[in-house]
């Protein structure tokens, strides 16, 4: 999962950056009102934290840019300003959550997750689960039935994006956008060794694999 | 204070009537000195025709009676006189039984003496010498007739005045009210203000109107812009305030505080109580108490952005609906009753099984707002307690907390009163009642 945070006030930046890539998501991080209106219609993440007090320009004014170019990417505002004609008028400018400072971590971390679950159609879970299987998002862990199988850091990741797009076809270049941030070399090989293992946990068939192609995630019981 | 249409009437009336009167009363004065003059001429004759008929007879001065007017012989014609000459006098014989006194001084009298028969008559004097005597003629005429015409005018004249006032002071009337016509344009919007329904006074008005409506309407922005500005001010405070504090929650849930449990627990504790006495104060004191011109609550404008929020923020399976007189809008601040709503409505969705509903009806004056959920409810004996602790800072209450709070003291800001009730769905109704007199007195 790759998000964007837009955050001008850094420590509060540094806290959700170390909390969010310890929650296994790669994140993109931006200060700026203009930057963030660019980057965020151009790469493809998979949600957007946005905070609407932003030096360059509004929060407000970006979200409304994004959603007029077609954008459809699940957005989180994250405001000081928490009176319900603000939130009304964030939401109605295309937001999908609003969440007001000051918030506890875990509060914006199961708001991350409902929004990502919500975006793909998996609503009213309180775990992610797909095809057989049941994902432990605090723990990072899955579950096949009663047995709790352990999960690395990067298989989590992977596992956790192939859950949220079952039966997709998903190309080693999709996937390996979503995977990383901007920053981060990207390399097919790590890729493959990955899903390698992730298929030694949980069974050959899990993962599908379409030469030239990509991957499908079928699921045990698919 | 007095209407201006009464006032110009009254000095209307006033000067048209003091002018009228003087004009009639002048113009008949000096017609009727026209006509004593032109009368004089023709009495002076007489008195010459008459000298011309005095001749010297054989006992002395006499008078012919044939080279006389007729109109003397006739009794109680109207033309009459009266002859001395050494001695002698002679009467006309129209005076019949009455005595012409001869007038003190020669020439036209100015008073009217009485005639015979109430005739009221014009005398005139005339003094000569014939054959070496001394002769005073006096002639008189009546002029009577002429008095009643004189009346008869003043009367027409009377009513044709009158007639004529009444025709100007309506033709003034309707003058009046089209000048005042802005006026009453001016008040309506002004009203129209008051109801929210427009923020400006129009500039389109009568030069002499123009000052006072520039006047209103620049008062008028520099109200909504304090408030504006204020507002913005507190709302920079808290986001001020509040990312830091967000930091520090943060700071507080790190892995390395886990030792110190009793270290995180305090932390914790005192940032939320921070927080929670930052909320309701920033809270309070964006309260207005005056409602924005342009910015009230327009139910079927707001409800609808409302509604689809609160289904955001609770994606569970709740029928969410409203119901409001159509075109209704409650004459407060449009964000102050959001934040009232939005909290009642929030906390109904968190306790509501499936139904959460919103009643707003207005009945003589009185806005009733009912939030109803079909959820556990509230036991009657908690309910003074609920409402207590909503304005407690230092309770974390989930659910009927801080939301609470703000609830009851925008209600009370606006005089009106915070009832918890048992619910026709089953749950809790929270009912509100406002009436705008209790704002206007507050």
């Amino acid at each position: 999962m790759r998000l964007l945070l837009v955050e001008d006030h850094v420590p509060l930046a540094d806290e959700l950056l170390a909390s969010l890539i310890r929650q296994g998501y790669a994140v993109d991080w931006l200060a700026d009102g203009r930057d963030a209106a660019y980057q965020g219609a151009t790469e493809p993440y998979d949600l957007i934290i946005l905070d609407l007090g932003l030096p360059g320009k509004p929060g407000l004014e970006v979200l409304r840019e994004w959603r007029a170019g077609g954008l459809a990417t699940p957005v989180l505002i994250l405001t000081a300003r928490s009176s319900w004609a603000e939130r009304i008028e964030g939401l109605q400018a295309g937001a999908d959550d609003y969440l007001s400072k000051p918030f506890h971590p875990q509060e914006l971390l199961l708001r991350i997750q409902g929004l990502l679950r919500r975006a793909h159609g998996l609503a009213n879970q309180p775990q992610l689960q797909a095809a057989g299987l049941q994902l432990d998002e605090s723990r990072q862990c899955v579950s096949r039935g009663a047995e709790v199988i352990e999960l690395t850091a990067a298989e989590f990741r992977l596992l956790r994006y192939f859950m949220l797009h079952p039966q997709q076809l998903l190309s080693k270049s999709h996937l390996a956008e979503h995977m990383y941030d901007g920053e981060t070399e990207r390399d097919s090989n790590v890729l493959e060794v990955q899903v390698n293992r992730l298929r030694g946990k949980l069974g050959r068939e899990v993962i599908e694999t379409k030469r030239g192609q990509g991957y499908r995630f079928t699921g045990v019981s698919g | 204070m007095k209407s201006i249409q009464r006032r110009l009437s009254l000095g209307l009336v006033g000067v048209l009537l003091v002018v009228g009167l003087l004009l009639a009363q002048t113009s008949l004065w000096l017609f009727e000195l026209g006509l004593r003059r032109y009368l004089e001429v023709g009495l002076s004759n007489e008195a010459e025709g008459l000298l011309v008929s005095i001749s010297r007879g054989s006992t002395g001065l006499q008078l012919e009676p044939q080279r006389l007017t007729p109109s003397y012989g006739r009794p109680l014609s109207g033309h009459y006189f009266r002859v001395e000459a050494a001695g002698q006098v002679w009467r006309s014989r129209s005076l019949w039984d009455h005595e012409l006194a001869k007038p003190a001084r020669p020439g036209l009298q100015q008073a009217l003496v009485d005639g015979p028969q109430g005739q009221q008559l014009l005398v005139l004097r005339a003094d000569y010498r014939r054959f070496g005597q001394p002769l005073s003629i006096t002639v008189a005429e009546d002029y009577s007739p002429l008095l009643s015409s004189f009346r008869q005018v003043q009367y027409i004249g009377l009513g044709l005045g009158l007639a004529a006032l009444l025709l100007v002071l309506f033709l003034q009337r309707l003058t009046v009210r089209n000048a005042l016509r802005p006026l009453e344009q001016a008040r309506q919007q002004i009203a129209q203000l008051q109801d929210g329904q427009r923020a400006q006074l129009e500039t389109q008005v009568p030069e002499e109107l123009e000052p006072l409506v520039a006047q209103i309407n620049h008062l008028l922005r520099h109200t909504s812009d304090t408030l504006t500005r204020s507002r913005h001010a507190l709302g920079n405070l808290g986001h001020a305030l509040k990312t830091p504090l967000a930091v520090l929650l943060s700071l507080a849930g790190r892995a390395e505080l886990n030792a110190h449990p009793e270290l995180q627990t305090t932390l914790r504790e005192q940032l939320a109580q921070i927080n929670q006495r930052l909320a309701r104060e920033l809270a309070r004191a964006r309260l207005s108490d005056e409602v924005l011109p342009g910015a009230q609550f327009e139910c079927a404008a707001e409800l609808p952005g409302l509604f689809s929020t609160l289904a955001l923020i609770h994606p569970r399976d709740l029928q969410l609906s409203w119901q409001a007189p159509p075109g209704l809008r409650l004459p407060w601040d449009r964000e102050d009753l959001l934040e009232v709503l939005g909290n009642l409505l929030d906390n109904a969705c968190k306790w509501a099984a499936s139904r959460v509903q919103l009643q707003i009806s207005l009945a003589d004056g009185r806005y009733c707002l009912w939030v109803d959920d079909d959820g556990p409810g509230i036991a009657v004996a908690q309910r003074d307690a609920v409402l207590e602790r909503g304005t407690r800072l230092d309770e974390q209450v989930a659910g009927h907390g801080l939301g609470l709070g703000v609830v009851r003291d925008s209600v009370e800001a606006w005089g009106g009163s915070l009832q918890l009730q048992d619910s026709p769905l089953g749950g809790l109704r929270v009912a509100i009642e406002l009436s705008r007199g209790a704002r206007a007195a507050s």
